[in-house]
């Protein structure tokens, strides 16, 4: 759950990318990372295989600046999308205040998009996490390939957006769609910080 | 200057005791989720937060090897380097179960540390106060603002 430090006036809050194998979740952080000034960020911690898999998690910490008076800092984590690697998965999910599921629009990995929100579902469930509570977004990534091999966004919608969520078509290797992906989770954690404690 | 920063004015006293007695280098009390409660000696707070993720990993992935080896828990993990020396452990608080990362040097010992933990264990316990603070913390428009300051991340 977001930290809030009255003291100081600080706001932290976790958001993680979650997502098939090779889906872009890691090259969503790196966008980020590489867009953001040096001084509103942190290291990005990438724990992952020899061959660039994601084995743990990536991480990367950012300033956002002054909201409501408070200075408040995201925590993007990505997890493994490899299926034998739930067990890390479930423990980044650990505290997550809103996800992003990064799915693959290629029609072929539609299944794994498919097996990896029920997943998330499922790890959510063991955290007694309601799905249905949680801020989450979809980001419908590599839109960029040929149209012959992808599902549309409104294809996508319709096998894995069932409760109407905000989606975001995107490219994250040029960073199409990437921004706004932040932006709509962004709002979704942060409106729900300020339900839970109305001014 | 080395920076002592808390989240509830409780944590203060035991942290800056644990750290004079054990002479540590860097502390960080967080909670298994990795979000930071209590740190001493870290100045940037982006360097915390990634500091504050790898310790709550470590802590989870050996939870994990515990539960998988029949083992209720690990109480606490120490890696010994040349320079540096990192002893992490979980303690029971009121406010649920936290962790503690402690960067230490030369200057003091693995054991001091230890024995110091669990003190400063034992006080936070006792510092601990029944009711959490709540008050407001975002206005209704925070939209305009968040658009600004992710606009600006993002240099648009």
């Amino acid at each position: 759950m977001s930290l809030v430090n009255f003291t100081t006036r600080e706001i932290t809050c976790k958001i993680v990318y979650y997502g098939p194998g090779r889906s872009g979740k890691t090259c969503n952080l790196r966008y980020i990372y590489g867009k953001v000034p040096e001084e509103r960020r942190g290291k990005m911690v990438s724990l992952a295989t020899e061959a660039e898999r994601t084995l743990f998690f990536d991480f990367l910490p950012l300033e956002l600046g002054t909201i409501s008076g408070f200075a408040t800092r995201f925590q993007l984590y990505t997890v493994p999308g490899q299926v034998y690697y739930n067990a890390t998965r479930k423990l980044v999910l650990q505290g997550a205040d809103g996800v992003v599921f990064v799915a693959d629009s290629q029609a072929r990995q539609l299944d794994e998009n498919i097996e990896s929100l029920q997943n998330l579902q499922a790890n959510l469930i063991d955290q007694e996490v309601d799905i249905r509570t949680l801020p989450l977004v979809l980001q419908y990534n590599k839109q960029d390939l040929p149209a012959d091999l992808i599902l549309s966004p409104h294809e996508l919608d319709e096998a894995l957006n069932f409760r109407e969520l905000k989606s975001f078509a995107a490219n994250a290797l040029k960073g199409n769609g990437v921004f706004e992906t932040l932006k709509g989770v962004s709002e979704l954690v942060l409106r729900k910080l300020s339900e839970e404690t109305p001014v | 200057m080395t920076v002592t920063r808390v989240l509830e004015p409780w944590m203060m006293e035991p942290l800056e005791r644990f750290v004079s007695e054990a002479d540590a280098r860097l502390t960080l009390i967080m909670t298994p989720a990795g979000q930071v409660l209590a740190q001493y000696g870290f100045t940037r707070a982006v360097d915390v937060m990634s500091a504050a993720a790898l310790g709550a990993a470590i802590a989870s992935s050996t939870q994990e090897m515990a539960g998988l080896l029949g083992e209720r828990n690990f109480k606490a993990l120490n890696h010994q380097g040349v320079r540096h020396g990192i002893f992490l452990a979980e303690m029971e608080n009121p406010r649920g179960r936290l962790l503690a990362l402690v960067v230490y040097g030369p200057e003091t010992l693995a054991g001091l540390v230890q024995l110091f933990f669990e003190e400063l264990a034992r006080d936070l316990e006792q510092a601990c106060p029944n009711v959490k603070p709540t008050e407001p913390v975002l206005s209704a428009d925070f939209e305009r603002e968040l658009n600004n300051s992710l606009a600006s991340l993002f240099g648009r």
